[in-house]
């Protein structure tokens, strides 16, 4: 018979300080990469500021000063301010958790902007074709078009890694790529062009769009708001609800399950026998879907027109990105760091316009992250650093396995590429 | 129609001094991206480190100009400049990705971000009142090579002959970096490195001092590409100029399978598309045209045309000793 080497411990036996400990260990597991990630560029962002001194007016320490306090205010100063932050958190997330499924899978979706602008453009020009429809029919029909659009343009990276090995990340740059010339294509061409504006496609009708926020909220507690001021739409609830709907995929179904399994180990999962093609396919045009539907979200709550290279010069893509990788794919990481990036972003009107500094500081300070977050600088400060602020030593949640063509299982982590796997060539092995 | 506009521009001189220029144009990224990604260090940074080298190009030629040092000393500059502006970012990337065992796509993604956000940052802090940076006068600006009156051959002279400095450059470069890959020792160690480390390393191979040196040269190479952009072509700076070049180059790199050779054929294909979306500018294709690299490439990866491998141990970072 079994004999259990250690009394389980109940919670009666352990005293309030313990627990304390405990969940400070936890915590700090959780966060600690994070939070000094974050900590680090925004160090290093004040060293930017106090090389550059852009604003000569004051010292150049009260330039890091004003740059951080007016990003703070600028972005959750104020009811108005934190509605413009959601209106540009919204997107972000549904991008965000885009990039972070199919980081689940071990895949790198680099393709958000790409799925993003076929969602959009498929949004718009629905929004411009079918006028005369009703809005309870127009919208759901234009919302559900582009979750198909951003599905087809991921699943056509899924089938391809799939099927034919081609790696996603190069996949997904040249995807983005004809997806912003193809959308730039329909919005120069006459049927969605504006009259007057140059390089503009028409404004889509009200019937089109998503109301405000404000809107139900004057409603039903019967206050005055004005929509202009506060700005964010109702797709913020749709937001919070891919939020919830990725949390319980990757969580509580058996594909989120299967997924981290060809994340973490394609050949365990292939002896396991989890289809791994399908799976792939299937992540990606999940991905895909979260961000079509950011680009209509964003159009049709906020936007109203898309304009030429607007795609190809924003960088949402990149910000999915660090969002993803910053809140460690997790449902609740995505949703807090999305707030931290989006105010970030928000923050940059205040900081220029208050502290005179360029908003562009923002990027740099998101590039950082980026840095903070993928090299290992962590061993060598977990040596140094007091016992209570360690961090998980959990499997990250990016597979090493994702870095290269093809999926690569190094089972000794020393860079021999005898262990390769092609997902393709899987099948083929026995 | 469609075939008397297609054969109307592929007759016409102008298109193909427009090929020829964007091919050279990007044909200097994409051999960095060969040399890193033969070494075994994935590149896609190529677009920032570019974007680094125009802005550098410009600023330093404008302030040695400014303090009075003459023309083309103050272009020479500019172009060193734009080369170690392209290295300095570049050497970030190896640090990273080489030393810090970073995934080399976060890296490179990053390494792209940063050079978006740090030229424009730049820009607003040292040009007056942040309104962005002056055109460059013809005398600041690269030069086209004086052929003297091979330039006045009818059709070949303008393609051929009347090409910017740096489109000769890259064609050295270019037959340099297949015969150093190819045909040296140096070039043998490199691909070893990119397929084998470990067996490289107990050969005697330095595995790390050689893929910083190949991630360094990418840097270098598309420093100048951001050169010949800013300088040659454009005479101006301006926010995220390169657009999309360095991906192009990427797309580049795979289609031409990984070699110096292939890449500069892939540069010409993509640069035709791009010289012909002038001529073909009746037929209101509009930006479709500039899908063209992109297509083929994918068409590329998938198998149709030949698949493409890239070297095996390509984006796995190296740890010696341990088993």
């Amino acid at each position: 018979m079994a004999v259990p080497l250690k009394q389980p411990e109940t919670k009666e036996q352990r005293s309030a300080a313990s627990l304390l400990a405990q969940w400070t260990r936890k915590v700090g597991a959780a966060l600690g990469g994070p939070i000094l990630a974050v900590l680090f560029a925004l160090i290093a962002g004040a060293i930017v500021i106090l090389i550059t001194w852009p604003d000569k007016t004051v010292d150049p320490f009260r330039n890091i000063y004003n740059a951080y306090t007016t990003l703070f205010t600028g972005s959750f100063g104020s009811p108005t301010k934190i509605s413009n932050t959601l209106v540009v958190v919204t997107p972000l997330i549904f991008t965000s958790l885009s990039v972070a499924i199919a980081f689940r899978a071990g895949l790198f979706n680099i393709g958000a902007a790409g799925q993003l602008a076929v969602g959009a453009m498929t949004a718009d020009v629905i929004g411009l074709t079918y006028t005369s429809w009703p809005s309870w029919l127009l919208v759901p029909t234009m919302l559900l078009a582009s979750i198909l659009a951003g599905a087809v343009w991921g699943g056509i990276v899924g089938f391809l890694k799939a099927w034919r090995g081609a790696h996603e990340v190069v996949t997904t740059i040249m995807l983005n790529w004809i997806a912003f010339y193809v959308t730039d294509y329909l919005i120069s061409s006459p049927r969605f062009t504006a009259p007057l504006g140059v390089g503009e496609t028409n404004a889509l009708p009200d019937n089109a769009t998503l109301p405000p926020m404000v809107n139900y909220i004057n409603q039903f507690f019967g206050t005055q708001l004005n929509p202009f001021l506060y700005r964010v739409d109702i797709s913020i609830l749709f937001a919070l609800i891919a939020i919830v709907i990725y949390w319980f995929i990757t969580s509580r179904t058996t594909f989120g399950y299967e997924i981290r399994v060809i994340g973490q180990n394609p050949k365990a999962a292939h002896y396991a026998g989890i289809p791994i093609k399908r799976n792939t396919f299937l992540v990606m045009a999940i991905a895909g879907a979260f961000s079509g539907l950011a680009g209509a979200v964003s159009l049709m709550g906020q936007e109203i027109t898309l304009s030429l290279t607007g795609f190809s010069q924003s960088t949402t893509g990149f910000d999915a990105i660090a969002v993803a990788l910053l809140g460690r794919t997790t449902a609740i990481g995505v949703l807090i760091s999305s707030l931290f990036f989006g105010g970030l972003r928000s923050g940059t009107t205040d900081m220029q316009a208050i502290a005179h500094i360029d908003p562009n500081l923002v990027l740099i300070i998101e590039a950082l992250v980026l840095f903070f977050i993928a090299a290992e600088f962590l061993p060598v400060l977990r040596r140094a650093m007091p016992g209570w602020v360690q961090w998980s030593r959990k499997p990250t949640l990016v597979p090493t396995a994702s870095v290269t063509p093809g999926t690569d299982v190094t089972e000794n982590g020393n860079g021999d590429a005898q262990n390769r796997v092609e997902i393709s060539d899987l099948d083929k092995e026995e | 129609m469609f075939f008397q506009v297609l054969f109307k521009g592929l007759i016409s001189s102008n298109t193909w001094y427009a090929t020829l220029q964007f091919a050279g144009l990007l044909i200097l990224p994409a051999l960095g991206g060969v040399i890193s990604e033969r070494s075994g260090v994935v590149n896609i940074a190529m677009e920032g480190m570019m974007l680094t080298g125009a802005f550098a190009s410009v600023m330093i030629t404008l302030a040695m100009h400014n303090i009075g040092l003459p023309d083309f000393l103050s272009v020479i500059l500019g172009v060193l400049g734009a080369i170690l502006a392209g290295g300095l970012m570049a050497l970030i990337h190896a640090l990273v990705s080489i030393n810090f065992k970073a995934n080399q796509i976060i890296s490179g993604i990053a390494i792209n971000i940063i050079a978006l956000g740090l030229t424009s940052y730049l820009v607003f802090i040292l040009t007056p009142s942040g309104q962005g940076v002056p055109s460059l006068p013809g005398n600041l600006r690269l030069p086209t090579f004086p052929w003297g009156p091979l330039a006045s051959i009818p059709f070949l002279g303008l393609a051929l002959f009347q090409q910017n400095v740096i489109f000769y450059l890259a064609l050295l470069i270019l037959f340099g970096a297949q015969f150093l890959l190819f045909r040296t020792n140096i070039g043998l160690r490199i691909r070893a490195v990119g397929e084998h480390p470990k067996a490289a390393d107990t050969a005697g191979v330095n595995v790390r001092l050689l893929r910083y040196m190949c991630v360094i040269s990418s840097g270098l190479l598309s420093g100048l590409a951001g050169a010949y952009l800013a300088l040659g072509v454009s005479g101006i700076f301006l926010d995220n100029m390169t657009n999309g070049r360095g991906f192009i180059a990427l797309a580049a790199v795979i289609f031409g399978k990984y070699t110096a050779i292939g890449a500069a054929i892939a540069c010409l294909i993509f640069g035709l598309g791009n010289g012909l979306s002038f001529a073909l500018q009746d037929l209101n294709l509009g930006s479709l045209l500039n899908t063209l690299p992109y297509v083929f490439t994918l068409i590329a990866l998938v198998g149709l045309v030949g698949r493409t491998t890239p070297p095996a141990a390509d984006g796995i970072p190296y740890e010696p000793g341990s088993e």
